[in-house]
């Protein structure tokens, strides 16, 4: 129905950051609903069905997934869409359809394969997982068979060294306020966040009960996790695919960050350095953490500094949606956008709180020349604490 | 040449009788064949992941911000929205303006505001609410074709609709414009169904302004389910069903 729905108004299209950086007239919302229409009506239109099946060619297969792969999965469409659709769910269905008829891109079919093998989509040991806690200061890291609070560290944190001081500083702050804390170790699975958005509902719905069934069986109250992809799916896609909620709480780690500060359990000196947000995709759009990171910063920065484009309407980082796998050089030219943005704002600081945006900006001041200090929002907190 | 003129007029009389006494049948099958196949179309996709649960609250809001306010679109361009605006507020005043025709309702509701105000009201303020109706779909028309391959790509059904519906608009206000003919007396009932669909009008509209404009209009009609414009349908059931469904809210 929103398929037939969509106007091809292309409102949309000048929001898209897909778009916006190539101009390519597939890389277009309204281009791809429109064009997902055509390949469902050769298959299943009525005439289709009076006269016979019109063949899909390779080529339609091929541009339907070069659209649907061209795209971060930001959401940014849904919230200037006049009917209200949610894109994200859609381009996720057609990324469906798209598996389903063989489209899938080479690098996105490799990472569900290494996927299968090592339950993370690096194609790295599952015994690495814990690997950070030798990089950092940290010397050791609690595997309890009980506890009131678990740290879901999630792949992009635990396997990308750009991000290990990022577990190190959520780790690091739940040692500061002594809560009783675990993490999951080897038996920590991916999310399934990949999985979902390259069409494999399947993988996913398998790596959410065995998530769910680790963390209940330690008995834990809440899940912290630093990652807004985890987030976004454990707070609405888990109940989607087990039927049921989990038996405990998801926070991100921004929103316990906020609750420590304000109620005094973590207290730090804010530094006089202007400091500018970047709200992530899957953390605000998506997930509905909006305020909860402004609030923490408040504590941590003296000078806070906004986007034009923040909150739900945030420009997204182009570190979303397995763009990196399909075409790097856009998602560096995104991010660039975004780096320059806050240059021009006058940051010192650009923090983010999800592990993908970290990357992508990490990514862009390397590859782009673009000097500015990039860190997560905990990563900040933990430097005002003097532990990073 | 007398006679080419009988035959012309006696076909063009043939074509308005048909389009007043057959076609209105024919224009409610049609319609009803379209919305079916629509429907049968939206059962054959695959199910969704989530149950479909809906809060009345928050649909009803949804559909008034984002349907009725175009809330998203004032967000982000002020310029569209009032196009849009404008453009689905005089579809609004010439469904109602209509409406008086079958009697739904009459002049006399605006004589409390004076005999000046409802003459206004039913005689003056339709012809210029007709061309802002008239010059939107213009804009909304030449619009899609600078955006075309470059920002969307339209499907065929959907400029036949856009221009379906131009052309009629375009009637419509030249039965208004264009001085009458002569017209049977009898068209001042026009009983497309009878009992069901009766038009009454007041005055005597030029006759063929009158007929391309019903023609065009029940075309229109039947082609709603087969083009974009189920969205005067789906763009209501969408928002309610989605917009309720969005759980993302802060905390």
């Amino acid at each position: 129905m929103e398929l037939d729905t969509c106007a091809h108004c292309a409102l949309c299209t000048e929001n898209c950051p897909a778009y916006n950086e190539s101009k390519d007239p597939l890389h277009a919302p309204g281009v791809r609903s429109a064009m997902a229409v055509k390949l469902y009506d050769k298959k299943y239109n009525f005439l289709t069905k009076l006269f016979g099946k019109t063949e899909i060619t390779e080529k339609d297969v091929e541009e339907l997934s070069e659209s649907a792969y061209h795209c971060t999965l930001c959401g940014r469409c849904m919230e200037s869409c006049p009917f209200g659709f949610q894109t994200h769910e859609l381009w996720s269905r057609i990324r469906e359809i798209v598996a389903d008829l063989g489209g899938t891109p080479i690098n996105v079919a490799r990472l569900g394969k290494m996927l299968d093998e090592n339950m993370n989509p690096y194609g790295l040991d599952p015994d690495e997982r814990l690997d950070w806690v030798d990089y950092t200061d940290l010397h050791e890291i609690p595997e309890e068979e009980q506890a009131e609070v678990a740290y879901f560290v999630g792949c992009t944190t635990a396997f990308k060294g750009a991000n290990h001081d990022v577990a190190f500083s959520i780790a690091s702050i739940l040692n500061e306020v002594k809560e009783d804390w675990t993490v999951l170790g080897e038996d920590e699975w991916c999310c399934g966040n990949p999985s979902l958005i390259s069409g494999d509902e399947h993988t996913a719905k398998e790596y959410a009960l065995h998530n769910v069934e680790a963390l209940e069986s330690k008995g834990v109250k809440k899940v912290i996790t630093g990652c807004a992809g985890c987030y976004r799916v454990f707070r609405f896609e888990y109940p989607k695919l087990l039927g049921r909620e989990p038996k405990f709480e998801i926070l991100h780690a921004v929103e316990y960050l906020r609750d420590v500060l304000v109620s005094g359990r973590l207290k730090v000196e804010p530094t006089d350095e202007k400091v500018i947000y970047h709200d992530p995709c899957e953390l605000s759009r998506l997930g509905g953490v909006i305020e909860a990171p402004r609030e923490a910063l408040k504590y941590l920065t003296k000078e806070p500094l906004e986007f034009d484009e923040n909150g739900i309407d945030v420009r997204c980082c182009g570190g979303g949606g397995l763009l990196q796998a399909v075409n790097n050089e856009m998602r560096l030219d995104i991010v660039t956008r975004r780096l320059t943005e806050a240059k021009e704002k006058g940051a010192d600081i650009l923090v983010s709180a999800c592990p993908a945006c970290k990357l992508a900006f990490t990514d862009g001041v390397r590859e782009r020349g673009i000097e500015i200090e990039v860190l997560d929002l905990l990563e900040l907190a933990a430097k005002r604490l003097g532990v990073l | 040449m007398v006679w080419k003129v009988i035959a012309l007029n006696s076909l063009l009389a043939a074509i308005y009788a048909f389009s007043v006494e057959k076609l209105p049948y024919i224009t409610l099958v049609v319609t009803f064949i379209g919305v079916a196949l629509r429907v049968m179309r939206w059962r054959s996709s695959p199910p969704d992941h989530e149950k479909i649960r809906m809060d009345p609250v928050e649909s009803v809001k949804y559909v008034l911000l984002d349907v009725v306010l175009f809330r998203k679109t004032w967000r982000t361009d002020k310029a569209m929205w009032l196009a849009l605006f404008l453009f689905h507020g005089s579809v609004a005043g010439i469904v109602f303006g209509h409406m008086r025709g079958f009697h739904i309702w009459s002049i006399h509701m605006f004589e409390a505001f004076g005999h000046a105000f409802a003459e206004f009201m039913v005689h003056t303020l339709p012809i210029y609410v007709g061309y802002v109706f008239i010059v939107t779909q213009v804009y909304f028309l030449v619009r899609r074709v600078m955006l075309e391959n470059k920002q969307l790509t339209s499907m065929p059904n959907d400029y036949i609709a856009l221009v379906l519906l131009l052309l009629k608009s375009i009637a419509g206000q030249g039965m208004r414009l264009v001085p009458p003919e002569g017209v049977p007396a009898t068209l001042y009932n026009v009983v497309f169904i009878p009992r069901f669909v009766v038009l009454h009008l007041e005055t005597i509209p030029n006759s063929h302004w009158f007929h391309i404009h019903i023609i065009l209009t029940q075309l229109f009609i039947m082609y709603v389910p087969f083009s974009k414009f189920i969205h005067i349908i789906t763009g209501v059931i969408a928002p309610a069903i989605y917009g309720s469904r969005r759980k993302e809210i802060d905390r």
